[in-house]
């Protein structure tokens, strides 16, 4: 197994600031706030307005143009999973956020990109539908769900409190920023994600990751999610049933997946969505 | 099975001839000198040992080490970084900057190649032509990314990025005839860097012939009924 120690950025490198790139609605950004918290890392943070980009952000992210990012002694960290692996790699004295054995580090980056790749577009797909279709996304979100919950039971994270075991880990970093809006859609459309009854395991371990202070430093306050799920959510049922005579996407999944992207969402909000209070204030 | 004998590191590979993604996984594992059992796949009707180790996707590639399953064909390449450290190694050690652009480089591929690709061949009209325009966007930027001067996408090493993106680069043959562009005019320094990866030893020997790729996707769309 290779030593992060190797990896580290020399010591004037680790001593320079930090500063985050986001947007307060943004889970992967919530990602990267809530990992450097539980590295105990100071960071200066910079709220986008996603309808204005800054000319920095644009500097910094070029190819994706997207929050976050992060900036590390003059140079630029775009995709919120590459950034979690550089904070592990850059400082190995800080907690871990991948696991030490090779087999558990793969367990935990399959089920990232599970969440990132099918999980998080299903819930999108919830979100941006109404009738059959909401149905047909509600029923994949409990396919997917119940695999995880799967996993919890009887398979690879069996017996933990977290996926990362006693502690939290990349997995949880990843999955329950994006997972505090499952109670969210549920308020916003009416529909049943997460039933505690249906999947216990996974409904003990958000109520658990909730409950840590970093997380309660990192997630919005729920009215402020709520409000803008709301004005989003009449967004999309607007451009849905305009879309709906335009000649069809190649790929549904994908459209669902343009339409849920928190840049789409401050774009098509406005920008009041954007706005309200400064960054450090999230209660 | 008297094949998984055979090496003593007890790794074995699901995977299917024409896969880049698979392909992937062979470059590496031949980069760094770990033998391998190579077990092909029909994915029209998948084996209970496939079904077992990839539940989740029921896709390959599927590492298996000691019996035990590693899906994905990045997570595999970090994996075989990971569990044989003494072998060449796929990310940089000691510069956690350059690992984290690898990474980045490395996903890019994943989430622009394959899928724009796809609808390239498989659309016409206005959506092909959106796709075209988009792929040329996805091999200026990878273009860019190498700069001048560079040999491969992390420097003088041959790395993650340049394992993900070598099997493609039989791909662009197809790309070019559908799209009607040619990726050594549009992207110069791309189009050598293929030839350097070409000359690999790993990547010449697991890489399917372009020629062969663009006849399998032609019988593709005769499968899919696509002119």
């Amino acid at each position: 197994m290779a030593s992060s120690e190797n990896n580290a950025v020399p010591p004037a490198a680790a001593a320079q600031p930090l500063k985050l790139f986001g947007s307060w609605a943004s889970s992967y950004t919530h990602r990267v706030q809530l990992a450097l918290r539980l590295k105990g890392l100071e960071f200066e943070y910079a709220e986008e307005d996603l309808g204005s980009k800054s000319e920095e952000l644009l500097r910094c992210n070029p190819v994706y143009k997207k929050v976050p990012v992060l900036v590390h002694a003059g140079r630029a960290l775009p995709e919120s999973v590459v950034i979690l692996q550089y904070l592990d790699d850059a400082w190995p004295e800080t907690r871990p956020l991948l696991p030490a054995d090779a087999f558990d580090r793969a367990t935990a980056r399959f089920w990232c990109h599970f969440a990132d790749d099918k999980l998080g577009p299903a819930v999108g797909a919830v979100f941006a539908s109404t009738g059959e279709g909401q149905e047909a996304a509600v029923r994949q979100v409990h396919e997917n769900l119940a695999l995880i919950e799967a996993e919890l039971r009887d398979g690879a994270f069996k017996g933990r409190r977290f996926f990362g075991g006693d502690e939290v880990g990349l997995l949880d970093v990843v999955l329950g920023c994006g997972s505090y809006w499952l109670a969210v859609f549920e308020e916003v459309t009416g529909v049943r994600l997460v039933d505690a009854d249906a999947f216990p395991l996974f409904h003990a371990w958000l109520r658990a990751f909730e409950a840590l202070d970093e997380v309660r430093d990192t997630i919005p306050a729920v009215d402020r999610l709520l409000d803008y799920a709301r004005g989003v959510r009449h967004m999309l049922l607007s451009a849905g049933a305009a879309a709906a005579s335009a000649p069809a996407a190649a790929d549904a999944p994908t459209a669902a997946r343009r339409l849920t992207s928190p840049s789409t969402y401050d774009k098509m909000a406005g920008p009041a969505a954007g706005q309200g209070r400064p960054a450090g204030d999230l209660q | 099975m008297a094949g998984a004998a055979k090496s003593g590191h007890q790794l074995q590979l699901l995977d299917f001839w024409v896969s880049p993604f698979g392909q992937r996984c062979r470059i590496a594992l031949d980069e760094k000198g770990l033998p391998y059992e190579y077990l092909e796949q029909d994915l029209a009707n998948k084996s209970e040992l496939l079904l077992r180790s990839n539940p989740v996707h029921k896709k390959i590639p599927v590492l298996l080490h000691a019996g035990r399953p590693v899906c994905e064909s990045l997570i595999i390449l970090h994996y075989l970084d990971e569990a044989f450290p003494s072998s060449a190694p796929l990310l940089p050690a000691g510069d956690a900057y350059a690992r984290a652009q690898a990474r980045f480089w490395a996903d890019y591929v994943d989430k622009k190649v394959y899928e724009c690709g796809t609808r390239l061949w498989k659309l016409k009209g206005e959506p092909q032509a959106q796709a075209v325009a988009e792929m040329l966007d996805i091999l200026r930027t990878l273009d860019g990314a190498l700069g001048d001067g560079r040999e491969f996408f992390g420097g003088a090493a041959f790395g993650l990025a340049d394992v993900a993106l070598a099997p493609f680069t039989s791909w662009f043959h197809a790309y070019e005839r559908f799209g009607g562009f040619s990726v050594e005019e549009e992207c110069p320094r791309l189009a050598a860097w293929a030839k350097r990866c070409a000359q690999r030893p790993s990547v010449a020997k697991n890489v399917t012939p372009p020629e062969k790729v663009y006849d399998f996707i032609c019988g593709l769309k005769k499968r899919f009924g696509i002119e």
